[in-house]
C-alpha cells in the first residue's frame, strides 16, 4: 500500500517536472519585426506612371515628353550621401 | 549611383535618358551629385508622388526604396529591378541594348 502510495506520487512529481520544463511560448515579435520591404505593384509590360519631377540641371522633367524620343531608366535609390 | 555614372556611356550608346529618383530635395542632390561626380539628371521626388506611383514608397522611412525601371519609347515598362540587385546597372544595360536592336531590326 506505502509502495503504491510512492510510486503515485513518484509519478506526480515527475508530471510536475515535466510540465515545468515544457517550453512556454515566446509571445510573437510583432511590434520588432521590420515590415516587408514594399515591392511595386507594376509589371514588365504596364504603362510607366506619367510623372513631373525637378531635376539637378534645373530642368522640369515630364515623363511622357520623352516618348517617341528616347528610352528612360529610372533608378530610384534610397537617400542622397547613402551608398549605391 | 555611381555604378550608373560609370556605365552613362553604354545607356548613351543605346539612346536612353538615365535619370536618378529620390525623396530628397533639389538642393541635397545637387550636392550629392557633385560629390561623387554624377553627371546624368537626378530627379526631386519631394512630394512622394512616384514614388508611390511606381509602388516602392516605405512607409516606415518615408522614402523610396532601391529600384530600377527600364521604359521604352512607347511609355512602357520593359524592365524592373527592386532592392539590393537594383544597385548593378548590368540587366539595365542590356534591357535598353534588346530595346536599341528591337528597333533598329524592326
Amino acid at each position: 500500500m506505502i509502495k503504491k502510495a510512492l510510486s503515485f506520487f513518484l509519478l506526480l512529481a515527475m508530471a510536475a517536472i515535466a510540465a515545468a520544463q515544457k517550453p512556454t511560448p515566446t509571445p510573437t515579435p510583432a511590434k520588432t519585426a521590420p515590415p516587408a520591404a514594399p515591392h511595386t505593384n507594376l509589371k514588365v509590360g504596364d504603362a510607366a506612371p506619367d510623372f513631373t519631377l525637378r531635376a539637378t540641371d534645373g530642368k522640369t522633367y515630364k515623363l511622357s515628353d520623352l516618348k517617341g524620343k528616347k528610352n528612360v531608366v529610372l533608378a530610384f535609390y534610397v537617400l542622397a550621401f547613402t551608398g549605391g | 549611383m555611381k555604378a550608373y555614372q560609370a556605365d552613362i556611356a553604354k545607356f548613351e550608346g543605346t539612346d536612353t535618358q538615365i535619370f536618378g529618383v529620390s525623396v530628397d530635395s533639389v538642393y541635397a542632390n545637387r550636392e550629392f551629385a557633385k560629390q561623387i561626380g554624377v553627371t546624368f539628371p537626378l530627379l526631386s521626388d519631394f512630394k512622394r508622388t512616384v514614388v508611390k506611383q511606381y509602388g516602392i514608397f516605405n512607409e516606415e522611412g518615408g522614402y523610396g526604396n532601391r529600384a530600377t525601371f527600364v521604359i521604352d519609347k512607347d511609355g512602357i515598362i520593359q524592365h524592373i529591378k527592386e532592392g539590393n540587385e537594383a544597385i548593378d546597372p548590368t540587366s539595365a544595360e542590356d534591357a535598353c541594348n534588346i530595346l536599341t536592336h528591337k528597333k533598329a531590326t524592326q
